[in-house]
């Protein structure tokens, strides 16, 4: 199970597990009525249960008519059968690991009705108390987008799609850049591990989105609040794990397409996947995937965002050679992007600026267009992996993980060089390569009682450099990381508890070009250690089947990291300094933060479902980032300027997130959640905590009738709501270039159905957001000050999973 | 581990390590920003017509963008007189410093200066032209009125807009390369 992340291969999952799980799942009246057919009536009710993101058979699926409790279990090939009198029905299927289906069934003749479940992965919580290798540490509140959820944010960056987690926003810069955010924490706090190695580029700006392309993921989680034990020193505002499928177990070739296009700015995307296991050789699994991805420009209501185009071309390759006792799997891909920046920032005066920023729309549109012209930034990204497991004996199970990833940057600014000879050139302004390595050991012991656990080392060394001759931003730096921690977990009948314990050792080294007031050129060297702990303890308790509670509390203490001390300059025409440049500073010293964290969820029932979180993080040196004013000037002109500085913090919140299901086709679901930071040092709210949020839906899941061509068949109209952020420090006009914009409601429609095409099924779905294209902004969103945020879009996607091979 | 097919694996895997060991520029300095073209410097010199001592005035920020603030001067006219001006600009941050007026006269058919007086009696206009027969701006012509009243200071805003391709003699296409504002005084 090593190569998986948490959440894939349902159906291999569940060979793993002994069925045991399945009763905790099941009322036992159910199985006990197994069978029992009313006599007389020998209507036959059968059909076959699906995985619906694999497409493989699930054996041992219950399918209960809730008329007559009449139940029965699926063949090991999927397959089921009832008898029952003429009528109609209501039909329930469940599995564990998967999110139950209810369907309305007129009984009059024989009936053949197929079901395909969605994966769930709240269910699966009973894989983690059988000892199944799971990255989530299971007391944390966690979120995730699978299956169908996660095909309806295809074509969306990462940060974008993310935000359908409820207590997950975005720093957004423009169009296409979307830096997560959960429970209002950010950037060097938040660590993004893509296919289980930590994601590791230039995070020294905002407007930097992550260089994932999230086609890659069968699955993404977020875990909410501190996870710093497992993942490092620097996940003190959670991790999101984006987590590929498991490589292909069953012989044979598959494929998947998936094409989505966007009416708002023509955005074409296009990503295929092809994976196999061969059939000779058993162990050997192999996956190509690949994605391209081009938009022109955007258009807020009533105008173009001129130069918002973006294009990207990514993919990946993993093969894998798996035994019972010991696998091996090499993964590499690589991302590139070239995302066009909007001039609207750039300003010639503090009166221009001021100007730009009350204008209602940018001084400088343009029509429709795929042309990235400058400034932009080209990016590109690879990722090499190699991961191994041994079963040491009797013992446990060793893992190791390498990763080597390469992060390169190149910014070129909306001016060009005058002098001819630098203009041939064509360098960029900033151009920056990031390279890191990381390597990690993990050991998970056998279970001994009611104790499972697992140690692990893990250590990272990284350089940053920028090319001769361009400028410095961030200076040159060298990082090494030692770390190592011990998690245990103790499971007794309906509770868990967990402890854990880690230590991080931390080098940062920095060689910074700056010049002196007379502008002679000189190199600033710096060193820095760190030893950072973190402790975490948990406890889960299953209250009662349908209800199960959680409570997590930790310490972590986390080092700065060379942005937040040495960013130094103008970059997207913003000017941005670190801590420890501002005179009269010291050096900047780690942040400390004490997190707790209470989960209810209530799960597995036939209505009203969902999940309650509430948090506190207090964070003793909290680094954060703040407009200063008056702007600085340089002899462009004048800058949007940005400040890091340190206070004392504590942040507050809750995540609400229910579906009530009003009737076997009709489910209303709701989110919302609610971030208040405070600055204790100063008594006044933080600067940038996302506003008041709230999502309402309702969802239409059209009956199925027999021997159609479209199956699935689902109409969901939704709306989004903002509110106005008013918690902001006092005399807020002062500190900020403007005030945080109105709050908003957003409307969505969206319908989808899967199409079978002789074989093929087809899911297609179409989508419209922003619906009456109102204008608005985000107080996220660093742009805010000059453009609006899109308007109207409508989104069609299709998803075709293809099977090359022979079927059995 | 005797499956022969697990050997090219390991071996992959050996290879792959050979790529995570450190590379040889670790211990490297960074260089100056040679190819980050800059204006640190403007003088604005002004020579009266009829003769007599020049003045300058001088924009100057020589450790980039933030870090200290430029020195920015103030122009100090006398009254009723005629100056023929010429601008200089620098980048001072190479060595020997970069003479950026060539650059624009070079390519003085893509480069308007404007030269905007605001709160004082001065007028300035350009006294060059490109091979299009457009206005440049590095050498003008500047005349004062009468002095400004007792306590109040006037400002010159001088604009450079790069304008390659598009250079029609107004200010709107290209960008901007230069704005400064010096206090300015008839007195």
């Amino acid at each position: 199970m090593l190569f998986r992340a948490p959440g894939h291969s349902w159906s291999r999952l569940t060979r793993w597990l002994p069925g045991v799980v399945l009763l905790c799942t099941l009322p036992l009246g159910q199985l006990a009525a197994q069978s029992a057919a009313p006599s007389g009536c020998s209507l036959l009710l059968s059909g076959r249960v699906q995985d619906h993101e694999s497409r493989g058979a699930l054996a041992g699926a219950t399918v209960v008519v809730l008329e007559t409790q009449q139940a029965t279990q699926t063949e090991p090939d999927g397959h089921y059968h009832l008898d029952l009198c003429p009528g109609v029905y209501h039909v329930q299927v469940s599995f564990v690991g998967f999110t139950p289906e209810t369907v309305e069934v007129r009984v009059v003749g024989a009936v053949l009705r197929d079901f395909q479940l969605h994966p769930d992965a709240i269910a699966l919580k009973g894989a983690v108390i059988e000892g199944q290798h799971i990255d989530v540490p299971t007391p944390q509140a966690t979120g995730n987008l699978s299956g169908q959820a996660l095909q309806q944010t295809r074509g969306q960056a990462l940060g974008e799609a993310l935000q359908k987690i409820s207590g997950v926003t975005a720093i957004q810069t423009g169009p296409s850049i979307f830096k997560p955010m959960i429970h209002g924490l950010h950037s060097n706090r938040v660590t993004i591990l893509n296919n289980g190695v930590r994601q590791e580029g230039q995070q020294w700006g905002q407007e930097h989105g992550p260089e994932i392309d999230p086609f890659i993921a069968s699955q993404l989680t977020v875990v909410k609040g501190a996870a710093s034990v497992r993942y490092g020193s620097d996940a003190i505002g959670g991790v999101v794990l984006v987590q590929p499928k498991a490589l292909r177990d069953s012989a044979g070739t598959g494929a998947e397409l998936n094409l989505v296009g966007m009416s708002n700015n023509g955005l074409g995307a296009a990503s295929g996947t092809l994976e196999g296991n061969v059939r000779q050789l058993s162990a050997l699994s192999w996956r190509v995937q690949g994605t391209v991805k081009r938009a022109g420009t955007m258009r807020a209501p009533g105008y173009y965002l001129r130069n918002s185009g973006f294009e990207e071309y990514d993919f990946s390759a993993a093969v894998g050679w798996r035994k019972a006792n010991y696998g091996l799997e090499v993964f590499y891909s690589q991302f590139n992007t070239k995302l066009g920046i909007l001039p609207a920032a750039h300003a010639e005066s503090p009166s221009d600026l001021y100007a730009a920023i009350a204008r209602r729309r940018p001084l400088e549109t343009s029509g429709f267009n795929y042309a990235i012209n400058r400034a932009y930034q080209q990016i590109s990204h690879d990722l090499l992996k190699a991961t191994g497991f041994v079963r040491t004996g009797t013992a446990g199970k060793l893992t190791a993980t390498l990763g080597q990833q390469t992060d390169y940057r190149d910014e070129y600014d909306l001016y060009s060089a005058r002098n001819a000879d630098r203009a041939a050139r064509n360098r960029p302004a900033l151009s920056y390569s990031n390279r890191t390595t990381t390597g990690e050991l993990f050991w998970e012991h056998r279970p001994l009682g009611g104790f499972t656990g697992s140690v692990g080392v893990a250590g990272t060394y990284q350089f940053n450099r920028y090319a001769d001759g361009t400028r410095g931003f961030i200076p040159f730096y060298n990082n090494t990381i030692a770390g190592a921690f011990a998690i245990e977990r103790w499971t007794r009948n309906r509770w868990q508890l967990e402890a854990g314990i880690r230590a991080d050792y931390r080098t940062l080294e920095t060689r910074r070009g700056t010049r002196d007031t007379l502008g002679v050129y000189y190199v600033d060297r710096r060193e820095f250690t760190y030893l950072t702990p973190a402790a975490s303890l948990g406890a889960i308790f299953d209250a009662t089947p349908h209800l199960t509670l959680s409570l997590t509390s930790s310490l972590t203490q986390r080092a700065p990291a060379a942005n937040e001390r040495f960013s130094d300059g103008v970059h997207n025409a913003q000017y941005e300094l670190g801590y420890d440049l501002v005179p009269g500073n010291e050096a900047l010293g780690p942040e400390t933060a004490y997190h707790t964290g209470l989960t209810a969820s209530w799960h597995d029932n036939p209505r009203l479902n969902g999940e309650l979180t509430l948090y506190q993080t207090t964070i003793d040196g909290y680094i954060y980032q703040r407009p200063i004013l008056p702007p600085v000037i340089n002899i462009r002109g004048t800058l949007v300027s940005w400040q890091y500085q340190r206070t004392n913090a504590v942040l507050r919140g809750l995540d609400l997130g229910a579906t009530y299901r009003l009737a076997p086709q009709w489910e209303v679901g709701g989110k919302a959640s609610i971030v208040r930071g405070r600055d204790t040092q100063e008594d006044e709210w933080l600067f940038f905590m996302p506003a008041d949020r709230a999502e309402l839906s309702v969802r239409y899941a059209v009956p199925e009738r027999p021997a159609t061509r479209l199956t699935g068949r689902y109409v969901q109209l939704g709306s989004y709501a903002v509110a106005r952020q008013t918690r902001v420090p006092a005399d807020y006009t002062a500190k900020d270039y403007a005030l945080p914009p109105a709050g908003y409601v957003l409307l969505g429609l969206e319908a989808g159905a899967t199409v079978h095409w002789g074989r093929l099924p087809l899911n297609i779905s179409l989508a419209g957001s922003n619906l009456l294209n109102q204008r608005y902004r985000d107080y996220l969103n660093r742009y805010r000050y000059f453009a609006d945020e899109m308007g109207r879009n409508v989104t069609l996607r299709v998803q075709v999973p293809f099977e090359l091979s022979r079927q059995h | 581990m005797n499956t022969p097919l697990f050997r090219p694996f390991l071996l992959a895997l050996l290879a792959s390590t050979t790529l995570l060991s450190a590379c040889k520029d670790d211990n490297e300095d960074p260089t100056p920003d040679e190819d980050n073209e800059q204006i640190t410097t403007l003088i604005y010199t002004l020579t009266p017509v009829g003769g007599g001592t020049p003045l300058t005035v001088q924009y100057r920020d020589l450790d980039g963008d933030g870090g200290t603030a430029p020195t920015i001067g103030t122009l100090t006219l006398a009254p009723n007189t005629t100056y023929t001006g010429t601008l200089e600009l620098k980048d001072e941050t190479k060595t020997p410093a970069e003479n950026t007026t060539a650059e624009i006269q070079e390519k003085a058919e893509e480069h308007l200066f404007f030269y905007e007086p605001s709160g004082t009696n001065l007028t300035v206009t350009r006294t060059d032209k490109d091979k299009n027969n457009l206005e440049i701006g590095l050498t003008t012509r500047a005349v004062t009125g009468a002095a400004n009243a007792t306590g109040t200071t006037g400002t010159l805003k001088i604009t450079l807009r790069h304008q390659p391709g598009s250079k029609n003699g107004t200010f709107t296409p290209g960008s901007t390369d230069v704005e400064v504002n010096f206090p300015t005084v008839v007195r």
